[in-house]
């Protein structure tokens, strides 16, 4: 078994795992945060992209122990109890997505891409959600969103930040 | 080089099949606050059936769609529902919505117009009240009423209804009859580049006008429109599921099995027509699978316009656009040869 402490949505979390666990499924099996979503387990479609030390990642490719000592923010991560991240609040808005499976993951490497980036081009945009897979919406109205975002210059720092 | 070219195609698309049984049910009933709960048995997949169904009822009742609560496919509930299939939920079940809302509100009318001292048939809804036709300040809150009609009327305001488009069956001779209830009608045009060297299509914009009957929510359409180009553009250019000798698919995952990430999509302009369907709840008919049919013949008719070759198997793959043009020069050297 191997101890992993990481700072996950802005609090300090240890876990002990078998070595070969990855990121994604520590942070569902071991921390129940179940918004980062097991899709292809291999890197192809994205939808377990979190953010760690300020870079999206795919979660399934990276092992957990490969989080150690770093900082980690989920989905869950964006929403306070009293209202929804701008990106979270446009999405909704605009309707950019449909079956949602894919919202987690495109979302937080959208939020990546505007914490770097708080006034993207629209090919930016599109270059940072090439990794992730929408077979819903052809992505449309997930620009659009972001572009709204990033409009109103309301790109929150994310909660472990504050 | 790199080449332009624009193609269109029409398409027309059957909703709510009559060849068998197509039934969709719903209870409504209208509480005591002035809410009102739909049961359905459909199923949403994110496509916004249920906020389509909840604002039908919310139309037919005069009331906020944030008041209609839907509970949705729960077999221990819910009447069943023929399927989130065949692009039939706003029309068959929107229907049904519609008229299990009505018989509620028959009961509601039966009530209040000795109340408003007028007969049943000069009632309206609207603004959660029912009120008289052409004098709206008479009036009676629509809770107000639910409340009496269970409470002193014992009739509480509960409909229930379903919708079958007509079953016809077809001639077993001819193979002819009506075998749908209506049918919408879209043109896609794409604007594509063609890379004549190396037979590669970049998709750069499609513009798609569409006639789903009236709109009832003009985003959750858009977003139907799009979601329903990705996959024609992919249906165009990329995916195919490629199997072995033995049967066994050799690209059973997101590596090879290749589909539209956001920079294969163009943009994508909608334009909704707006039409009313007499048959459809409130003139809507339907939009969802029409969207990807037009989508790759029009592009490959940009790519013919492009580059002045037919490609006639999906999907139009760099490699098929390439051997196209190789033959197409092929047989103008030949012919170039034949004329010197």
């Amino acid at each position: 078994m191997a101890t992993v402490t990481l700072t996950l949505n802005g609090d300090v979390r240890t876990a002990s795992v078998p070595p070969e666990t990855t990121l994604l499924r520590l942070l569902r099996e071991e921390f129940g945060l179940t918004g980062s979503k097991l899709g292809c387990d291999v890197g192809d479609c994205g939808a377990c992209t979190v953010i760690v030390d300020g870079k999206s990642v795919n979660s399934c490719l990276m092992l957990a122990v490969q989080a150690d000592g770093r900082d980690v923010v989920t989905i869950e991560g964006l929403a306070t109890m009293s209202r929804l991240h701008p990106l979270q609040q446009l999405f909704e808005d605009k309707g950019s997505l449909q079956c949602g499976f894919c919202g987690p993951g495109v979302i937080m490497s959208a939020k990546a891409l505007l914490d770097e980036n708080p006034d993207p081009s629209e090919q930016e945009i599109r270059d940072a959600l090439a990794g992730n897979l929408c077979r819903c919406t052809g992505y449309s109205k997930m620009i659009e969103a972001i572009q709204a975002v990033a409009r109103d210059g309301r790109g929150e720092p994310a909660k472990s930040a504050v | 080089m790199k080449r332009r070219g624009r193609g269109i195609a029409c398409m027309w698309y059957p909703i709510g099949f009559t060849v068998s049984a197509n039934p969709s049910a719903a209870v409504v009933k209208v509480n005591e606050d002035g809410t009102a709960t739909l049961l359905t048995g459909t199923v949403e997949t994110g496509q916004g059936s249920l906020t389509i169904l909840a604002q039908i009822v919310a139309e037919e009742l005069g009331i906020a769609t944030d008041d209609v609560h839907v509970v949705s496919a729960d077999t221990d509930t819910t009447p069943m529902d023929t399927g989130a299939i065949a692009s039939r939920t706003t029309y068959v079940t929107g229907n049904a919505a519609r008229l299990a809302a009505e018989k509620a509100k028959k009961i509601l009318f039966e009530v209040a117009a000795p109340l408003l001292g007028v007969k049943p048939e000069h009632l309206e809804v609207g603004d959660h009240k029912i009120r008289i036709k052409g004098f709206p300040q008479r009036s009676l809150h629509i809770g107000d009423v639910a409340e009496r009609a269970r409470g002193v009327n014992g009739d509480p305001p509960i409909g229930s209804a379903s919708f079958n488009p007509a079953t016809a069956a077809l001639d077993a001779e001819t193979g002819q009859g009506k075998p749908f209830a209506t049918y919408v009608y879209a043109t896609q045009i794409a604007e594509v580049e063609v890379d004549d060297e190396t037979g590669e299509v970049e998709v750069l914009r499609i513009a798609a006008s569409h006639d789903c009957g009236t709109p009832i929510n003009p985003m959750l359409v858009e977003g139907q429109v799009e979601g329903g180009i990705s996959m024609g553009v992919g249906f165009a250019l990329e995916e195919e599921i490629l199997f072995d000798a033995t049967g066994r698919q050799i690209n059973p995952n997101l590596t090879n099995y290749i589909m539209p990430t956001s920079l294969d999509m163009p943009k994508v302009e909608v334009d909704i027509v707006d039409s009313y369907d007499p048959t459809g709840p409130f003139g809507a008919k339907g939009v969802g699978e029409p969207t990807c049919v037009p989508t790759a013949a029009a592009i490959l008719n940009a790519i013919h316009d492009a580059v002045g070759v037919r490609v006639t198997s999906l999907p139009a793959t760099a490699e098929k656009v390439y051997a196209a043009l190789k033959a197409k020069r092929a047989q103008e050297g030949k012919r170039l040869g034949a004329g010197a």
